[in-house]
C-alpha cells in the first residue's frame, strides 16, 4: 500500500514537473522531451512482456509501426479527422492485430516466442515496404496533424507545445494505469507465471488467457505509442515498423534495468540523450553507442536501475522492495 | 466422489498406467502406495489432466474430466499438491496464501469455505511466519503452505503427492497431523506414498500400484494383515 502510494506521488511529481518544461526547455530540447515522453511508453509497455512476463519478442516494433501507419493512412484518407479519431483507429488496428497473433503465439515460450516475433515483424516491414499504394513504401507517409476536438472547444496542434501536452497527459495516464495493471491479480499472477507456470495451472489459473490478455495490451501500448510517434513527427518511415525499432527499445529497457518498472523509462532517457550528445560530436556516434551497450549488458547485467538501487541499499541500508528480488530468488 | 476407471496413460511410447481403477469417497483420506517408478505420481497427474490418459474414464460427481485442462480440473474443485511444492518462492507467506484463493480476492466466502483467518487459526505456526518469503522456509513449512495454499481455492478433494519426501521424522508428523486436520474438516484427499508406516497411521484406506496396476486395495487392518503384498511390494 505504501509502495502504492510512493508510486503515484512519483508519478504526479513527474507529471508537474513536465508540465512546466515548455517555460524552461528550447524548442529543440522540448522535441527530444516529446520524443523521450513517447518513447517512455513504448519500453514500459515492452517491459511489462520482457521483464514482468519472461517473454523476450523482437516483434515489437509491428505494434508500434502499425499504430503509426494506421493513424497516418487514417489522417491521409480521411478528410477532417479528428485527432482523436485518428489515434482510435491506430489502437484499435493494434488491439486486433495484438488479438490475432497473440493467439498464434500463446502457446510458445522462449526461442521458438521470440523466433515467432521476428518472423512477424518481418512481415509486417515486408507489407509496408511492399505495399507503397497506401503505405509509401520506402518514401514514408508524411502528415499534418490535425486539431484536438473535444467537444467544446478546439485546440490547435500546429504548435508543438501543444501537442507535447497531449503527449504528455495520454502517456501519464497509460503509465499510471499501467502500474495499477502490474498491482492486480492479473498483473501479478504474470510474474507467477513467469516463476512457476504448472503451479499457477493447479491453482486454477487460465495462463494462455493471461498471456494472451497481457500480449494484446503491450500491443495496445506499442501502438498507442506509435500512434503519438507519427503525430510527433508528422511523418512515418519504414523504420518505424523495421526490427531496429525492436531493437531499439530492448537497448531502452536493457540500459535502464528490466528487473523494475522504472527501468526502462530511465533507459530511454540515457538513450535519446546519449544518442543526441554522441550524433552532435561525431558521425560514427552508432559506434560509440554499440560500445557502451555491450559494456552494460556485459558488466552492469541488472541496468542502470540496479546501480541506483544498490546505491540506495549502500547508503541506506535498506533493500528495495522491487520486482529485482523476484528475479534473484528464482 | 472421484472414480478412476481402468486408464491407460502413456509417456511417449512407455506405458505407465496400465488399466489403473481406483475410487474416493467422500471424507476419506486414500493412500496410494508403491515403489519408485510404479505410477503413481502419474496417477495422480492424469487425474489433473497433466498426462491424458488414452483410455478409460475419470469422473468426478458424475463428471467425465478426461481431456479438460489442468485449470478448468482445479476450478471444478480438485486441488493439486505436486512433489516438489512449488511454491512461490518471491512471495510471503501470506502472499502464497491470497495466490491460492482465484484471482487474489475471497468474494462471499461462506461459513464452511477456506479463507486466510480460518487457516491461520488452524495452523498457527503458518500464521507467525506470515511475513516471511516463501524461500526462506523450511522443506516442512513449504510442504504446508503448498497443502493449506490449495485449500484456499476451496477444493472438495486434494491430490498430494509424496508430502514426506525428504522431512525430517518430525517435521513427518507435523505434516501428517495436518493432512489429518484437513481431511477432519470435510477435505476429501488422495495421497501418494512411499512410506507406508507413516502413512498408516492417518489414511483410512490403501492402494498399492505396481506395474502402472492396483495390485492391492483394502485397510488399514487388511493391510497390516497382507504381509506378503507389503514384501513384495512395498519393501525394498
Amino acid at each position: 500500500m505504501k509502495k502504492n502510494y510512493v508510486a503515484y506521488s512519483v508519478m504526479v511529481i513527474l507529471f508537474l514537473l513536465g508540465a512546466f518544461m515548455p517555460v524552461i526547455l528550447k524548442s529543440y530540447q522540448m522535441n527530444m522531451l516529446t520524443e523521450i515522453i513517447i518513447f517512455t511508453l513504448y519500453a514500459v509497455s515492452y517491459n511489462l512482456l520482457l521483464g514482468y512476463a519472461g517473454l523476450l519478442s523482437f516483434g515489437h516494433a509491428m505494434f508500434f509501426g502499425l499504430g503509426a501507419f494506421v493513424t497516418a493512412i487514417a489522417i491521409n484518407h480521411i478528410p477532417g479527422i479528428s485527432l482523436i479519431n485518428a489515434v482510435l483507429f491506430g489502437l484499435a488496428a493494434t488491439i486486433v492485430a495484438g488479438f490475432i497473433i497473440g493467439c498464434l503465439l500463446l502457446r510458445h515460450k522462449g526461442s521458438y516466442f521470440a523466433l515467432l516475433t521476428l518472423a512477424f515483424n518481418s512481415l509486417f516491414f515486408v507489407v509496408a515496404t511492399k505495399w507503397s499504394s497506401v503505405t509509401g513504401g520506402d518514401d514514408g507517409l508524411s502528415i499534418t496533424r490535425p486539431d484536438l476536438n473535444l467537444g467544446f472547444t478546439s485546440i490547435s496542434m500546429t504548435n508543438a507545445n501543444h501537442f507535447y501536452y497531449v503527449a504528455l497527459i495520454v502517456v501519464g495516464i497509460a503509465l499510471v494505469f499501467c502500474w495499477y495493471f502490474t498491482q492486480t491479480a492479473m498483473g501479478k499472477s504474470v510474474v507467477l507465471m513467469r516463476e512457476n507456470e504448472e503451479r499457477m495451472k493447479f491453482l486454477g489459473y487460465n495462463t494462455n488467457a493471461s498471456r494472451l490478455i497481457l500480449f494484446t495490451f503491450t500491443g495496445a501500448l506499442a501502438g498507442l505509442a506509435g500512434c503519438l510517434y507519427a503525430l510527433h513527427f508528422q511523418f512515418v518511415s519504414l523504420s518505424a515498423i523495421s526490427v531496429d525499432m525492436t531493437t531499439a527499445v530492448l537497448i531502452m529497457a536493457f540500459v535502464g534495468g528490466t528487473g523494475t518498472y522504472w527501468g526502462p523509462i530511465l533507459g530511454v532517457f540515457v538513450y535519446i540523450l546519449l544518442q543526441n550528445f554522441l550524433s552532435d560530436i561525431t558521425d560514427r556516434w552508432a559506434f560509440f553507442m554499440g560500445l557502451i551497450f555491450i559494456f552494460m549488458v556485459i558488466f552492469i547485467p541488472g541496468g542502470l536501475s540496479q546501480v541506483i538501487m544498490n546505491l540506495y541499499q549502500r547508503f541506506f541500508g535498506k533493500k528495495t522492495d522491487d520486482n529485482t528480488e523476484v528475479e534473484e530468488t528464482t | 466422489m472421484l472414480e478412476v476407471k481402468n486408464i491407460h496413460s502413456y509417456y511417449g511410447k512407455s506405458h505407465v498406467l496400465q488399466g489403473t481403477s481406483l475410487d474416493l469417497k467422500e471424507g476419506e483420506l486414500v493412500c496410494l502406495l508403491g515403489r519408485n517408478g510404479v505410477g503413481k505420481s502419474t496417477t495422480l497427474k492424469s487425474i489433473m489432466g497433466v498426462v491424458n490418459p488414452n483410455q478409460g474414464s475419470i469422473c468426478f460427481n458424475n463428471q467425465e474430466i478426461v481431456g479438460m485442462k489442468p485449470f478448468q480440473i482445479a476450478r471444478l474443485g480438485i486441488g493439486y499438491v505436486p512433489e516438489d511444492r512449488r511454491i512461490f518462492r518471491s512471495l510471503t507467506v501470506h502472499e502464497n496464501l491470497l495466490m491460492g484463493i482465484k484471482g487474489g480476492k475471497q468474494k462471499n466466502a461462506g461459513t464452511d469455505d477456506w479463507t486466510v483467518d480460518r487457516v491461520y487459526k488452524l495452523f498457527p505456526n503458518l500464521k507467525e511466519r506470515k511475513n516471511s518469503k516463501g524461500a526462506y522456509l523450511s522443506g516442512g513449512e513449504q510442504q504446508m503452505l503448498t497443502v493449506v495454499r490449495t485449500l484456499l481455492g476451496n477444493p472438495r478433494v486434494i491430490l498430494v503427492d509424496e508430502p514426506t519426501e525428504g522431512l525430517a521424522p518430525l517435521i513427518v508428523k507435523d505434516v501428517l497431523d495436518m493432512l489429518d486436520t484437513v481431511r477432519k474438516s470435510g477435505v476429501t484427499i488422495l495421497m501418494v506414498e512411499q512410506n507406508f508406516k507413516a502413512a498408516i497411521k492417518v489414511a483410512d484406506r490403501f492402494y498399492i500400484m505396481s506395474k502402472g496396476k492396483i495390485v492391492f486395495e483394502g485397510n488399514t487392518e487388511q493391510l497390516l494383515a497382507a504381509e506378503d503384498i507389503r514384501r513384495t511390494y512395498l519393501e525394498v
